[in-house]
């Protein structure tokens, strides 16, 4: 418990370091913003009234304070360009982006471990060898590509869905999810590669430990050995990769999104990057680093559980 | 590359793709069959023939071309990131690592928060404050990977710095800064070499990601990654326009890979 409630506490100061970085990054840099609001031909008395409003003459930690419990309370300001209220821009745009992440990370799981196990129990036959080679291919894949390549084959040969024929999930949830799988495929078939060439090597050097041999030496037969010694510790490794993987994932959607056109938190990103709508930038970049966060903490935790190790150092 | 009468075939394959993919950027340097940038709207779209050997795109510029250029602007950003993060992540990591104390302890704390942070996400926040081009994607990929070296190489510091030979050197009396960059740098090398490979494809995949987002390297800089965002509007039409840039990345990467892999196993 004494773990994971430090494991919290980090969490809330990297947050605390990571929107103070953010912010301030924006502040310095970004330029005015009550004369992007208002735009160049404003006269100079009305932008010093709006920033007066905007409380933009305070002291910076001030404003990051208001800033940052504003952001707490839901109100994350308004957008330059839409004049509307960022939170509702953004609100509607998470759910989509962590359903995609969550059927990436559950598509990585299924393919990976079971390959991993196999590959690891048959080291040196012809299929190991032929997995190692399709693996070292796929993760030279960039996400994007693997993308194309989807749509191309299932979208335009074998005409599983429509490209750009994205369903909004208020609308029809089956459908969404349909849709999403995917581009989830696409997330998910470098990091799976990734997992599976760990999950291999770290049985193997697990195997060669003198436990193992031991629990042969009890009489016990491969099978077991693998499954109730070997896999208990050589999982470890590969469940801290398969955190950072979903770490990943979360931003790696944001190119995917644009590739399979799904108005999710990436999409929104970009637009507002190139519409130099900061005030949405940080919104979404904020967003996207909690739930990140959140991800390594719940890691961290489940890590501290499967390896009680861990914890007490 | 061999030993124990086995072939590394990882070193072999790595080598072969990697010196194919620098002699095409060699070549591409000095030499494309067409101007990358010259349109000619008889050959829009044009298949893949003799005279353009991977065909022509929605404007009629010959994609190997571009692809030979394309490839060595991607090279040139990759290798801009690793060198700004191995550079600084060396001095930071070196410095932290040798004299501890409580800066390590902040900027350590530092650099996990950032480390925590996918490294696209990063570039993007900067690639907003920057603006986008072929030396702000650099600029913006170098700094977001300088966290990653430093913790490599700092945690390789720990470990060496109170080894005896570093404990000889101090007693020849020799300096601080000569002890971190002459006696112990170069026995982080094998490490930092593996790092530098890793780092090496990340930028590759980051590069071609940002520029595919049409944040990245900007026209008339081609780059493969752009190349391929201008594919996809034409997938169904011209699918190679998409497969030969894609597939140079996929070389470009694998490469690396597999000569890291089998540097690795060489030790």
């Amino acid at each position: 418990m004494k773990y994971a409630g430090k494991k919290v506490i980090t969490m809330i100061i990297t947050l605390f370091a990571v929107t103070l970085f953010v912010f301030l990054a924006f502040h310095f840099i970004s330029g005015d913003p009550a004369t992007s609001m208002l735009g160049t031909e404003a006269t100079p008395e009305r932008v010093e009234a709006l920033r007066e409003e905007m409380g933009l003459n305070d002291p910076v930690l001030l404003q990051y304070g208001r800033w940052a419990l504003n952001f707490l309370k839901g109100d994350m300001g308004i957008s330059y360009s839409y004049r509307m209220s960022v939170s509702e821009m953004v609100a509607d745009k998470i759910p989509v982006t962590v359903t995609l992440t969550i059927l990436a990370f559950l598509m990585m799981v299924v393919i990976a471990i079971p390959l991993g196990i196999y590959t690891a129990k048959h080291v040196g036959g012809v299929i190991d060898r032929i997995i190692y080679m399709i693996n070292q291919v796929i993760m030279a894949f960039p996400p994007f590509f693997a993308g194309i390549l989807i749509t191309l084959v299932f979208g335009r040969i074998l005409k599983l869905f429509t490209p750009g024929g994205y369903v909004s999930y208020q609308k029809d949830f089956f459908g969404f999810v349909g849709y999403l799988i995917f581009p989830a495929f696409a997330i998910a078939l470098p990091k799976a590669a990734m997992a599976v060439k760990l999950l291999r090597s770290s049985v193997i050097s697990e195997s060669k430990l003198d436990y193992v041999r031991t629990a042969y030496s009890r009489g016990n037969s491969t099978k077991a050995v693998l499954y109730k010694h070997v896999l208990k510790n050589a999982l470890i490794p590969v469940i801290t990769f398969l955190g950072m993987a979903l770490a990943d994932m979360i931003a790696g959607s944001i190119i995917i999104e644009q590739v399979f056109s799904i108005p999710g938190l990436g999409r929104i990103l970009l637009t507002s990057i190139s519409n130099r709508d900061y005030p949405v930038v940080m919104a979404v970049i904020v967003c996207i680093s909690l739930l990140v966060l959140v991800v390594n903490m719940v890691v961290d935790i489940i890590y501290g559980l499967v390896d009680p190790r861990i914890s007490i150092e | 590359m061999i030993r124990n009468g086995k072939k590394n075939y990882n070193l072999i394959v790595g080598s072969i793709i990697t010196g194919f993919i620098l002699l095409l950027i060699l070549v591409g340097t000095f030499y494309t069959p067409y101007d990358p940038d010259a349109m000619d709207a008889a050959s829009k779209f044009a298949g893949v023939s003799l005279k353009h050997p991977m065909g022509c795109d929605n404007f009629g510029r010959d994609i190997f071309s571009r692809v030979l250029e394309g490839s060595r602007t991607t090279f040139i950003v990759a290798a801009g990131t690793v060198f700004i993060g191995t550079f600084f992540g060396i001095i930071m990591g070196a410095l932290t690592g040798y004299y501890g104390g409580i800066v390590d302890e902040i900027l350590m704390r530092f650099n996990d928060a950032m480390f925590a942070f996918p490294s696209i996400l990063l570039a993007l926040l900067f690639i907003s404050l920057f603006g986008s081009g072929k030396y702000q994607v650099i600029l913006a990929l170098g700094i977001a990977f300088i966290p990653s070296f430093a913790r490599i190489v700092r945690s390789e510091f720990i470990k060496c710095k109170n080894m005896d030979y570093v404990k000889n050197a101090k007693l020849q009396g020799a300096s601080n800064i000569r002890i971190m960059f002459v006696h112990i740098l170069p026995n982080t090398v094998t490490v930092l070499l593996s790092a530098i490979m890793i780092g090496f494809n990340n930028a590759v995949l980051a590069e071609a990601g940002m520029s595919f987002l049409g944040i990245g390297v900007q026209p008339p800089d081609a780059s493969l990654g752009r190349m391929l965002s201008e594919a996809q509007t034409y997938l169904f039409s011209a699918p190679t326009y998409a497969i030969f840039p894609g597939l140079i990345i996929i070389l470009m990467v694998l490469g690396f890979s597999l000569l890291g892999d089998g540097l690795k196993s060489e030790e």
